[in-house]
């Protein structure tokens, strides 16, 4: 699956792709306006990264020109501005998502799974993992066939590993994860650790293997 | 308007000694010379009077002018009374409207236009005024600026830090020691994102960059930030009891308004003793969050960026200063009080 990111600050381009690139992303890059016009004007990609303040232009016109040509390339608008404005114009031109800087890199890996998700699949949408079957539209995790029941923070967080399968996820990028804006007032990362013994538990009770490990008691690792 | 009658009158009640001096000093001269004349007269004429008679005269010139006197200077005193109320109430006139702007002036409009004025120094106060309203509005200007573009130039720095952070912990062969530094490292990160994220929301609001004009239902908004923060309430084991009298129907900011009371709720239930109980009422254009609590918070500090009240230091410090902009720009309040063992914050709408 291709990806492209639309990066200026060269570093952040080079992690994102080296986080990525344990799954089957090939990762491209363009580090200004023209470059990333050029890219989009040959080639499609299944997810583009795109940042708005870029040299030489603005991510939101690239945006405007991708949806004028008609393409179908999923888009996450990644932004340092975080200004509401711009997060709403851009999903209201035909970005896919938004996320603001500083982001986790676990938490754009969920995203562009989710987001290449979305697009390959438009009436069913089952992710499956062994014995492991998700069902993305009806929210529904069956083992074997039998369904878990889980809350809606245990769905969230059963994608969140699944999505950074092999990766150390730390408890403090979960409870952002979890808690959203609301992480702002509270340092306790407790109700993380509940959350996820609680879905370790069902998953064990229904027979699922032991795929999440521990990592020195404060990290999370989904292994396959 | 009381200053500008005691300044006039002042003016006037010296001009009115001066000319009393005057007028009753002219009566002894007046008399004088009215009875040398009289005298050269009555000796040209070969009059001579009794004594009785000479008496009689002097005191009928005395009489005469002293009451001329008195007259005239009763025509001149009203005669400037109203000369003077005409004309100083139109040439103080600029000096009043500059002070009126003045007073109605704050930092976040632009600079007031002065009314221009024939007089020298009127005009020249006026373009004082407007040169140290400019530089302070240029310097209020900049400092907001910086604020909001040093926090937009810090989130790449941000950004690159949390991503190397999250490409460390991937690494194969990370001791538990190393892990967990790298996870301190973490977690102040995440700190210094949230300060960096508020101060740039506080600069916005200050900058204006809200629309203020959606309508909004404080009841349904409180609603919503209260099942959110369900999960929290009940980690804490702190029951809510949550009180609506009637909705609050208002034109507001709806993202800035959810802020609000997000944060006065977390407030609350960060300060909260395990336990403990948070009451929120909303009544006619009020809201009230109370949550129990020990010792009375200095009201002065509170709202004060950074200004931490507690030994808890997991906020940015910069929650209920949030709070008070947000309200600042509606043309809410925002109080603090604290009764019978509780902290109450008020919110008037």
């Amino acid at each position: 699956m291709k990806i492209l990111i639309v990066e200026d600050e060269p570093d952040l381009a080079r992690d994102i792709a080296a986080y990525l690139s344990g799954e089957s992303y090939l990762c491209e890059f363009a580090a200004n306006y023209e470059e990333a016009l050029e890219k989009i004007d040959v080639y499609s990609y299944d997810c583009i990264l795109l940042d708005i303040m870029l040299p030489g232009g603005t991510g939101i016109n690239i945006l405007e020109e991708l949806r004028k040509q008609n393409k179908q390339d999923g888009v996450i608008i990644i932004s340092a501005k975080n200004a509401i404005e711009d997060k709403i114009r851009g999903l209201q031109i035909g970005a896919d998502d938004y996320l603001a800087k500083p982001f986790h890199l676990s938490e754009l890996a969920a995203r562009i799974h989710s987001l290449i998700r979305r697009k390959q699949f438009d009436t069913t949408n089952i992710i499956t993992q062994h014995e492991l079957q998700i069902d993305l539209l009806a929210k529904l995790v069956m083992v074997e066939g039998q369904e878990v029941p889980l809350t809606r923070k245990e769905f969230d967080l059963l994608l969140y590993f699944v999505s950074n399968k092999n990766r150390v996820i730390s408890k403090a990028a979960i409870a952002e994860k979890l808690s959203g804006d609301l992480a702002d007032m509270f340092d306790n990362y407790d109700f993380v650790y509940a959350h996820v013994k609680n879905l370790k538990r069902k998953l064990q009770e229904a027979g699922y293997g032991n795929y999440l490990k521990t990592i020195y008691g404060s990290g999370y690792k989904w292994e396959i | 308007m009381g200053n500008m009658s005691k300044l006039l009158n002042r003016s006037l009640k010296n001009t009115i000694a001066y000319s009393a001096i005057v007028l009753a000093c002219s009566i002894p001269v007046y008399y004088f010379i009215l009875s040398e004349l009289w005298r050269y007269e009555m000796a040209e004429h070969n009059i001579t009077l009794s004594p009785e008679a000479g008496r009689e005269d002097s005191f009928l010139i005395i009489g005469t002018v002293t009451m001329l006197t008195v007259l005239f200077f009763g025509l001149l005193i009203a005669g400037l009374i109203l000369v003077n109320r005409r004309s100083s109430g139109k040439l103080w006139r600029p000096f009043y409207s500059s002070l009126e702007k003045i007073r109605n002036f704050d930092l976040t409009q632009q600079t007031p236009a002065f009314e221009p004025t024939n007089i020298a120094e009127f005009e020249e106060l006026n373009e004082q005024l407007h040169k140290l309203i400019d530089r302070a509005t240029v310097a209020y200007k900049q400092q907001k600026e910086f604020t909001e573009n040093a926090s937009h130039e810090l989130q790449t720095p941000l950004a690159i830090l949390t991503n190397k952070v999250d490409i460390l912990l991937q690494s194969d062969g990370l001791t538990e020691k190393q892990f967990h530094i790298a996870e301190e490292m973490y977690k102040a990160l995440i700190r210094s994102s949230r300060i960096n994220k508020n101060l740039l929301l506080l600069a916005k609001i200050e900058n204006g960059q809200f629309d203020k004009s959606e309508s909004i239902s404080i009841r349904t908004l409180l609603g919503q930030s209260m099942e959110v923060l369900q999960e929290y309430f009940a980690e804490k084991k702190i029951s809510v009891d949550l009180n609506i009298h009637t909705d609050v129907e208002i034109q507001a900011n709806c993202d800035l308004t959810e802020v609000l009371l997000n944060n006065l709720l977390m407030n609350a239930i960060r300060h909260t003793p395990a336990g403990g109980v948070i009451r929120v009422i909303l009544s006619v254009l009020k809201l009230e969050v109370k949550n129990s609590g020990e010792h009375a918070l200095n009201p002065d500090l509170l709202f004060k960026r950074f200004s931490k009240m507690s030994a808890d230091n997991a906020g940015s410090g910069l929650g209920l200063s949030i709070v008070q902009e947000i309200c600042k720009l509606h043309g809410w309040e925002v109080k603090y009080r604290f009764e019978n063992k509780e902290h109450i914050f008020t919110v008037l709408f």
